[in-house]
């Protein structure tokens, strides 16, 4: 028994010791790296798409995955504030606490939404913009490329590696990009309602417009006066489509529905948010042609 | 199977915390089952919440001992007024306490539909993640629950009235913030249940054997299953109750038998 111990535990040591470990608090982070790494890195999601990343439930191997980490990858923007101090903390791996092993996505690039005020009424505002950047392709080319950079940081061995990887990635991602422009173009200029506050680069991107949302103030339940305005507003102004995240819950935008004729959409929001979902690229494939189906 | 998350430094400190709670909650919890109130703690902790949120409209941080000091208050408020309707009208306490609950739950509601950072601390104050456990919580407790102790020990022949509600209501408010309420109900609940009908030391002892086996095994089978902790706990609580009763019918069975032996 003892013997299995000792193979068990070297098994383990060996596994540790040869990959560089990578604790990536959302899906998207997680594809990122797999396309950026491949079998360098061992990579672990501390989320999945059918969940609301804003709250998680404390589980014993998130910490240990966290110590265990050599780099953290989140969205940042205060998204994970409600678990990831208590996480690292927790954790209590000084590699990943602060430096270059804690990677926050929201520093690459520049937020929309940022607060000129920070008014308690106007709901759960995010004061350093909103977090939920994942579905601007641009964005995630950024990202990508200072992620590549902090990779090669940190793993000097597998260095020239990344970078040819980067640019891999790069040059597919791009050739991506023309082909969903290209595709959405039928999309620009149509109007749409939300569930929470989570799609605006999307809509910036492909040219769309919000009109309204069931949640105007995040982390606040509608109250029926603005329900009763955005059942007319939704009729009035030809929205083509209801958009909310797997993970969301169906009710509300399924009442609107109802009430309005416009179809609800649920779109992946993430890796692993649909079956097609799969990676970064099925992704932004799923998303373009959700929305496509209801747009005709 | 999961072994990473099997490490005493990650299990150790929300073990010491599920022992805090268990101290004062096993002898609470035998009055509790003993005045058919059960659902108290449910009330005093959304009492305690509603204090909290009731803090911060009226402008007080967030964050530091305000906020203790405010939902500490509330809840010992809610503590005294549910010792007045249990005099006033005995018979009724039950449906009152339900009925205070909602109150409190749905007072949070009202109040936060223009404080929305107060839904926060309404979801830490009530679901409260027994692994984020930190060591400046747990010396805040340890102390709280030695006193709390102290004056059950001391005081333990007039364990009624208002000296009781007002214990309840600062063990229930340290404790639910500390690992969340269905921990809460099931530290309160299960161990006196499984130990209904015995009484004196031998059924705290019972009980506190259940309770500390419940906590072990519940945070051993969510590292090794990866699973929410508190929400095994719950469950491993209920499993030892059960075992721990069916352990005490059987050896009361062999007594029945020893006596008919006896009596032929």
């Amino acid at each position: 028994m003892l013997k299995v111990y000792v193979c068990l535990l070297l098994l383990v040591a060996t596994r540790i010791a040869g990959a560089f470990e990578v604790f990536a608090c959302e899906p998207e982070w997680g594809a990122l790296l797999k396309e950026l790494g491949g079998d360098n890195l061992q990579v672990a999601v501390g989320t999945s798409a059918l969940q609301d990343v804003h709250v998680i439930e404390a589980k014993p191997s998130l910490i240990a995955k966290v110590r265990r980490a050599d780099l953290i990858v989140c969205s940042g923007a205060d998204l994970e504030i409600g678990w990831l101090p208590q996480l690292i903390r927790q954790a209590g791996n000084p590699k990943v606490a602060s430096g270059p092993g804690y990677f926050l996505a929201s520093d690459q690039i520049t937020t929309l939404e940022k607060p000129t005020s920070l008014d308690r009424s106007e709901g759960d505002i995010h004061p350093q913009g909103n977090p939920h950047f994942q579905l601007d392709p641009y964005r995630v080319l950024a990202v990508a490329k200072a992620l590549a950079a902090r990779l090669a940081e940190l793993d000097t061995a597998h260095a020239a590696d990344y970078q040819k990887r980067l640019a891999d990635f790069s040059t597919r991602w791009q050739a991506a990009i023309k082909a969903w422009e290209a595709k959405a173009a039928p999309l620009k200029g149509r109007k749409v309602v939300v569930h929470h506050l989570s799609w605006i680069y999307l809509e910036q991107w492909l040219g769309m417009e919000q009109i309204g949302a069931l949640e105007p103030k995040p982390g606040v339940p509608p109250t029926s006066g603005h329900l009763a305005s955005l059942v007319d507003l939704t009729k009035n102004s030809h929205a083509f489509a209801i958009l909310r995240a797997a993970y969301q819950d169906p009710k509300p935008g399924d009442w609107l529905a109802e009430q309005t004729g416009v179809p609800a959409v649920t779109l992946p929001f993430t890796v692993g948010g649909d079956d097609k979902a799969k990676d970064l690229f099925g992704l932004f494939d799923s998303t373009i042609d959700k929305l496509l189906a209801v747009a005709k | 199977m999961n072994w990473q998350g099997l490490e005493l430094s990650i299990l150790g400190p929300a073990c010491l915390a599920g022992l805090l709670v268990l101290s004062t909650h096993v002898p609470l919890g035998q009055q509790v089952l003993a005045r058919g109130i059960i659902f108290i703690d449910l009330a005093i902790a959304q009492v305690a919440a509603l204090g909290v949120i009731l803090a911060q409209y009226f402008g007080m941080d967030e964050q530091g001992i305000g906020v203790e000091i405010a939902a500490a208050a509330a809840a010992l408020a809610g503590g005294a007024l549910l010792t007045w309707t249990d005099r006033k009208w005995p018979d009724y306490q039950e449906p009152l306490i339900g009925t205070l609950f909602v109150l409190a739950a749905t007072g949070g509601l009202l109040l936060l539909a223009n404080n929305p950072h107060g839904s926060e601390h309404l979801k830490d104050l009530l679901v409260g993640q027994i692994l984020w456990v930190s060591l400046h919580h747990l010396i805040g407790t340890a102390l709280l629950s030695a006193v709390l102790l102290a004056v059950m020990w001391w005081q333990r022949a007039h364990l009624a009235g208002p000296l009781f509600y007002a214990l309840f209501a600062l063990a229930i408010t340290a404790s639910v913030q500390l690992v969340g309420v269905y921990l809460v109900f099931a530290s309160l609940i299960v161990p006196a249940l499984a130990t209904a009908g015995l009484s004196g030391v031998r059924r705290l002892v019972v009980a506190y054997a259940i309770g500390v086996a419940g906590y072990v095994a519940g945070l051993v089978l969510s590292a090794v299953l990866d699973l929410p902790s508190g929400a095994m706990i719950v469950w491993t609580l209920a499993g030892c109750g059960i075992v721990g009763r069916a352990l005490l019918a059987l050896r009361g069975h062999k007594n029945d038998v020893a006596a008919a032996a006896r009596m032929i």
